[in-house]
């Protein structure tokens, strides 16, 4: 079955309905409705997975009605035509049960569905019958002319002649899609390296200025998530650029961003567990999942606390002071960014940090033993999250493929260190709750249950730990070396 | 895909209309719905107003030599598709005794369309035959439109255990009283007296006896179309809501 295909009038010419109804009147039985308000609610996550699948999914209101619809250019792909709706945003667990919710809930994932477009058009409908008074294709024609072809399964060589038809007094719209984000353009090496860093430090201001509004609403876990890494990622830079930022980045903003990342652990770390909970269920062998509902209970209360310290520092003055202060202090150091002699040039700055981060990591993981103590690889995951950031940093100073390759021999170290570490954190804190639950009287099924998942942290600690030693040894062979060494440049300067 | 046949012995017991509304009110909760009309007499066809005719007729599909999907029509209701009748299904138990996995025949066409419907129903011509054996092969469950008298009840009686003879996989049956009319004592008696021991499902909804319903052939409609808010739509939706236990598909 073709998709829906659209004309519009040539050029700056008008559009006139009824020379196209007594076109299509010579092939078909015309009806056509009174012209009318439809109204589209556009809806998608945050980030826009559904129109990365290719999908649209739209409320649209129509002459008293409403119905949902899930689109692929523009060909029905599943739709509910009787509510009652969710209020937007809602996660996808709110929409009718239905293949609509069973398209879009593996897309959306932990992401709320919003708003993220509104139109309103107005569309004549009209429907072309055969000599049956059989539907055979319906055109939508809205105000501005545009004429929506669409055929029906089984009867596409009508639509065929209703388009010849449609054409012949209109011209195709070629569909195009939104242009995907371009890839970071190159830099030369040898631009100043502050350019790069006040390009890739404003962007990161961005994220977390765009994803501040969910966060304080609470849409989704994401949005704070993603402040989060904004901030991660401006602390890195901070440290990482050191040599090349002006001296006072070092005493002002480093410790206004860690104030700021200090703000967001908390509410982070129960929804870590919130949403893991889930899966911890699914760990337990002698107590029933039912038997974590005080354990959810508490997390739900201690979160709500932590939300509402967290919202007012998100609203308060300080952040305010501190977005608007850093934006000038960004827009100052691109600006004052010039090639000069001694000043660091990107490509510089690139080898110098990549290289003393990667030195970290391997002289980090070649002291651990199996009697250094947790902290040890704790502090092995931070040099390698500072690697990570500061290959994904650079990029632009890098070559693609080799930063690819690079990168992807780091991930599994940082996988089996993020195991390990997060074991041992939710292992640790979950104790923490253990005891604040008996302080409250709990019940003590609720007890056994949590002692069964500490049980389980505790195994999966260890065999994270078991599992380092031989990711580690294939992080530092040889031919893993040589690809950090290629990705410095031969000259010991970033390739560009 | 969740399957559904209309299926009864006798004939004239509202099995097209069942099949008719119940697909109409299963597409437009949102679920992809194809209506199989099994019938060659081809009422479930006409009432969508779509030509009897599949393009290499019963042969043709049932060999497989004419691809079952591109026989399909959209009706003029979203969700909902029609695989038409033809004449020539009068032969398709020939058809079917030609072809291999003679009794599960219809069961592979539909399976090659599972991924296109969430929800299919089986408009089922009256009799038993090799058509109606490839039904209790292929449908989840059976949909059994009973008329309130004693003789239905009893063509009833051998349907359960024609079902029962069936080499597993059976369908689940659900029957209900069609075309009832609570004004005859003798209509009255029967739902009342009806045995719920026989290891099929009476359900509890009854769909009345309506001149609504033979509207359906002048409008060409399902009756939620163009009657929403009658007592017989609604009945249809009170069926549908107790097959599916709120949830279709």
């Amino acid at each position: 079955m073709t998709a829906v295909r659209s004309a519009r009038p040539r050029g700056s010419g008008t559009f006139d309905p009824d020379a196209l109804r007594e076109l299509l009147a010579a092939s078909f039985e015309v009806s056509a409705g009174e012209p009318r308000v439809v109204a589209h609610t556009v809806l998608d996550t945050f980030d826009r997975r559904l129109d990365r699948a290719d999908l649209r999914l739209e409320l649209v209101a129509e002459a008293g009605t409403e119905r949902l619809e899930l689109t692929r250019s523009g060909q029905v792909v599943a739709n509910v035509l009787t509510g009652p709706w969710p209020r937007w945003p809602a996660m996808a667990a709110a929409l009718p049960d239905g293949p609509l919710k069973d398209h879009v809930a593996p897309l959306s994932g932990i992401r709320a569905l919003l708003v993220v477009g509104e139109e309103r058009r107005l569309v004549r409908r009209a429907e072309l019958r055969n000599t049956d008074g059989k539907i055979v294709v319906r055109l939508d024609v809205d105000d501005a002319g545009l004429v929506l072809v669409r055929p029906l399964r089984g009867y596409q060589k009508e639509a065929d002649r209703a388009w010849r038809l449609v054409t012949t007094l209109l011209e195709p719209v070629t569909a195009t899609r939104a242009a995907s984000p371009a890839p970071k353009s190159a830099v030369d090496p040898g631009a100043p390296a502050r350019t790069l860093l006040a390009a890739e430090l404003t962007g990161f201001l961005d994220e977390l200025r765009d994803n501040l509004p969910g966060t304080i609403a609470d849409i989704d876990t994401e949005f704070l998530h993603d402040v989060r890494v904004a901030v991660r990622r401006t602390r890195s830079l901070l440290k990482l650029g050191r040599p090349a930022l002006p001296a006072h980045f070092r005493q002002v903003w480093e410790p206004q961003f860690k104030w700021l990342g200090d703000r967001t652990s908390a509410v982070r770390d129960l929804d870590v567990y919130q949403l893991g909970l889930p899966e911890m269920a699914g760990w337990l062998v002698a107590a029933d999942p039912a038997d974590l509902e005080p354990f959810e209970a508490h997390l739900a209360h201690r979160r709500a606390a932590e939300r509402r310290r967290l919202t007012r520092a998100l609203r308060g003055v300080r952040l305010r002071r501190l977005l608007d202060d850093w934006a000038a202090e960004l827009a100052e150091l691109g600006g004052s960014a010039r090639p000069v002699d001694g000043a660091w040039s990107a490509g510089a700055l690139a080898h110098a940090t990549i290289a003393k981060a990667h030195r970290r990591v391997v002289r980090g993981g070649t002291a651990i033993s199996d009697a250094s103590p947790p902290e040890d690889l704790h502090l092995l995951r931070k040099r390698c999250k500072e690697l990570r950031y500061a290959m994904e940093m650079f990029a632009p100073v890098l070559g693609a493929a080799r930063l690819r390759d690079a990168i992807k021999d780091l991930k599994s170290l940082q996988d089996v260190l993020g195991r390990f570490q997060d074991s041992e954190v939710q292992w640790t804190t979950l104790r923490t709750f253990a005891h604040d639950m008996v302080a409250d009287r709990e019940a003590a099924q609720a007890l056994l249950a949590m002692g069964e998942l500490t049980a389980h942290l505790h195994a999966e600690q260890q065999r994270a730990r078991t599992e380092f030693a031989g990711v580690f040894a294939a992080y530092v062979r040889p031919a893993s070396r040589l690809r950090m060494e290629r990705l410095l440049g031969d000259d010991g300067r970033a390739a560009g | 895909m969740k399957t559904y046949a209309t299926y009864n012995i006798k004939g004239g017991v509202g099995k097209t209309s069942t099949a008719v509304n119940l697909a109409y009110l299963s597409a437009a909760s949102g679920r992809r719905t194809l209506l199989w009309d099994l019938d060659p007499q081809g009422a479930a066809t006409y009432l969508f107003r779509v030509k009897p005719r599949v393009r290499g007729g019963s042969r043709g599909l049932v060999s497989g030599r004419r691809p079952v999907d591109d026989a399909v029509k959209a009706t003029d209701f979203d969700n909902l598709d029609l695989l038409p009748a033809d004449f020539s299904y009068r032969n398709m138990d020939l058809d079917l005794d030609d072809a291999k996995r003679r009794t599960r025949r219809l069961d592979d066409l539909l399976s090659g369309m599972a991924g296109d419907y969430d929800v299919a129903f089986l408009d089922c011509p009256p009799g038993v035959s090799l058509v109606s054996e490839n039904v209790l092969r292929a449908a989840d469950v059976l949909l059994v439109p009973l008329i309130p008298t004693p003789l239905s009840l009893r063509t009833y009686t051998q349907l359960v255990g024609f079902v029962a003879d069936a080499p597993r996989p059976r369908p689940a049956v659900i029957a209900f009283f069609s075309m009832a009319d609570r004004r005859k004592r003798l209509h009255r008696e029967v739902i009342g007296s009806v045995p719920h021991d026989d290891g099929a499902r009476i359900a509890e909804t009854v769909i009345p006896s309506m001149t609504l319903v033979e509207q359906m052939a002048e409008r060409r409609a399902p009756v939620p179309v163009f009657a929403p808010t009658a007592r017989v739509s609604r009945c249809y939706q009170e069926l549908w809501a107790e097959i599916t236990g709120g949830k279709a598909g």
